[in-house]
């Protein structure tokens, strides 16, 4: 019997192979540079492992502001993640089901808001942050990072909350529950793995978030971990090991919170694909 | 213990669809009212109502002789039983149970009390700890049961509670609610269902709904009475389609001569029938349907001195205790029927048949599918 050609068999593991190379070099090199020194990186190969391990850089970063940025990191992320999960499930629960007359118009309007460009809105936001009197501040971020993360978080959850069956509500209601304690009671636990998905997802991009940091704060007493790398970057020379290992240091938070939440970082990101 | 009054309610949705038509209903204090009716024709719809999560477009609803028409469903003394059971799917089964006696701010003491003896009703005592999800449909059924068992409410509305059950599961639910019904609560009943034969077992009366031109006309409400009642004496052509399975037959015929002893019928087949019904006001050469039911057609043991219908077995199902026959008039404008048979009876494909048809058996239906009185 002749065998046939099946691509998703034989085509879906040679992509994730493939994929599994984009997302591992880059990985490695930047884990086997950050362990050699300076003269070392330039005088052998890119990609030759280190003559022996250097701790140097990372010494040199931790001697610095680094864990002041850890915390500022923290802290913003922290906030901003959970004002959008509480906001923007509070908004979906109104979306998904309130019904009232503009119910599909505001819908409408909080999903455009995916597409402005982030790009549109620095200058607005710079001014706006200057006038509040917020810029350079441990809470300079927050705003632009919730409103950002709002319609993307809101649009998923929307969908995510009218998946919950209507009897639900329905005997809530019945249980004597008001509005906001069906929400808080019934959809916001039921929400679990939606809510998990936006957490994540905004907390992965917040994370790394550069351009609103490095716009909104000036001292290093307020800036983020993304912005460490600037301290070892000079006008004429930059210390590429040492910014490899801020980078390192950088992601190890999420390497770590993924090894221990793997199941359900898959989980939340597959919400909603699947029937439960 | 509450009662319910329903006085010419209607609801009709914005598109202008009427769903429920002049519905004049009074359930009374620990009866136990079953909502039966094809479907579309709004009786989830009107128990909804009742409940409080669909709005009233007109007419009055009283609960205990309040108007309950803008009360939120809370504070109508109302639990209910959900199709899918409804259960929060995060919280275990006694949180379930405990759940709406918590939003009522009740003591800790008393909710635990009560949760623990209904669980102990329901047998589910072993289970107060486990989440819906680890149980089996019959088991999730029960907890909902028990959730509105312990709100102790004056009303029980049971929207097609067993519909998502196997049919064995069926039959012993069906009994363990009408027990519930009976020991555990004195409260009155609204059970919404399609299935004729749980009407029947569980209701002390049943409120047969109409949908489609019949609504239209006559309004929602078919027919209310006890379960026999619509079985004998149905109102109408259409409730004695419904009720009774397999369905009534029915024949088209019209009036030779009546009174009120009974009505003489020429049917289309060309055979003429006595029919023990109220014929005073049959006029000769009125349009009217014959109705017999598939138990009450025999086969005839005396033909000559039996009123018979002359048949041709089309098909023969065997159930065991019974046999359908499914037969076709001889004749002119010959009608198929169903006769109901004993399971031993040997009758074949293509066999001659005639079957008895006892005067009292008959139901007549006038020019507007309405039926006259029967005597007996």
């Amino acid at each position: 019997m002749k065998k046939t050609f099946r691509f998703p068999r034989v085509g879906i593991p040679l992509l994730a192979l493939i994929w599994l190379a984009v997302t591992t070099v880059p990985f490695i090199f930047m884990v086997a540079s950050s362990f050699k020194s300076q003269e070392e990186t330039f005088a052998t190969s890119v990609w030759a492992p280190p003559g022996h391990l250097y701790l140097g850089n990372y010494a040199a970063v931790l001697k610095g502001p680094f864990f002041t940025y850890f915390r500022n990191s923290l802290f913003t992320v922290g906030v901003s993640v959970a004002l959008i999960v509480i906001i923007s499930a509070m908004a979906a629960y109104v979306f998904a089901r309130m019904r009232f007359r503009l119910n599909k118009v505001l819908f409408g309007l909080v999903v455009a808001g995916m597409i402005v460009p982030l790009h549109a809105t620095l200058v607005p936001i710079y001014l706006l942050t200057r006038n509040l009197g917020l810029y350079d501040t441990q809470f300079a971020l927050l705003g632009p990072y919730v409103a950002l993360s709002l319609p993307v978080s809101i649009f998923i959850l929307t969908e995510f909350m009218r998946q919950i069956p209507r009897e639900l509500e329905e005997a809530a209601q019945l249980d004597g529950c008001s509005p906001f304690r069906i929400f808080w009671r019934i959809f916001f636990p039921l929400s679990g793995p939606g809510l998990a998905t936006v957490a994540i997802f905004n907390g992965i991009g917040l994370w790394n978030e550069f351009i609103f940091a490095y716009m909104l704060t000036s001292t290093s007493e307020h800036r983020t971990l993304p912005l460490a790398i600037w301290d070892f970057m000079g006008q004429y020379a930059s210390n590429i090991p040492s910014m490899l290992s801020v980078l390192v240091l950088t992601s190890l938070p999420l390497i770590v919170a993924y090894a221990f939440g793997q199941e359900r970082v898959i989980k939340g990101m597959m919400a909603g694909s699947l029937k439960g | 213990m509450a009662s319910i009054s329903l006085n010419n309610v209607q609801k009709s949705y914005a598109s202008g669809n009427a769903v429920i038509r002049n519905a004049n209903l009074q359930v009374g204090k620990n009866e136990f009212c079953v909502f039966l009716g094809p479907s579309g024709c709004g009786k989830s719809t009107l128990l909804r109502m009742i409940a409080g999560l669909e709005s009233i477009t007109d007419g009055e609803l009283h609960i205990d002789g309040q108007l309950m028409n803008d009360v939120e469903p809370a504070k109508r003394k109302v639990a209910m039983v959900f199709q899918n059971y409804a259960l929060y799917p995060h919280m275990s089964v006694y949180e379930n149970m405990a759940f709406g006696l918590r939003q009522a701010k009740v003591d800790k003491a008393i909710i635990d009390k009560k949760v623990r003896s209904a669980a102990a009703a329901l047998q589910l005592d072993t289970y107060l700890e486990r989440r819906p999800a680890a149980l089996s449909g019959g088991q999730r059924q029960r907890v909902a049961i028990g959730r509105a068992i312990v709100r102790e409410p004056g009303v029980f509305l049971f929207d097609e509670p067993l519909s998502n059950l196997d049919a064995a599961l069926r039959v012993q639910t069906r009994t363990e609610i009408a027990r519930l019904h009976r020991e555990f609560s004195e409260a009155s009943a609204v059970y919404v269902t399609h299935d004729q034969v749980e009407a029947m077992a569980l209701a002390d009366r049943i409120v047969l709904l109409q949908a489609g031109t019949h609504m239209e006309q006559h309004g929602s409400v078919a027919q209310v009475g006890a379960p026999l009642d619509l079985y004998h004496h149905p109102k109408s052509r259409f409730v004695a389609g419904f009720i009774g399975s397999p369905k009534m037959n029915f024949f088209a015929g019209t009036v030779v001569g009546g009174d009120d002893r009974g009505v003489e019928i020429s049917l289309e087949s060309g055979e003429r029938v006595r029919a023990g019904v109220d014929g005073s006001r049959a006029r000769a050469g009125m349009k009217v349907t014959l109705g017999v039911r598939p138990e009450h057609l025999r086969v005839a043991v005396d033909p000559r001195n039996e009123q018979t219908l002359s048949s041709r077995v089309k098909l023969v199902e065997h159930m065991g205790e019974h046999s359908y026959i499914h037969a076709t008039q001889t004749g002119p404008g010959a009608a198929t029927l169903i006769a109901k048979v004993p399971g031993d009876s040997a009758l074949t494909h293509d066999e001659l048949v005639n079957l008895s048809l006892p005067p009292e058996a008959c139901h007549v239906f006038d020019d507007h599918d309405m039926a006259l009185r029967r005597l007996i």
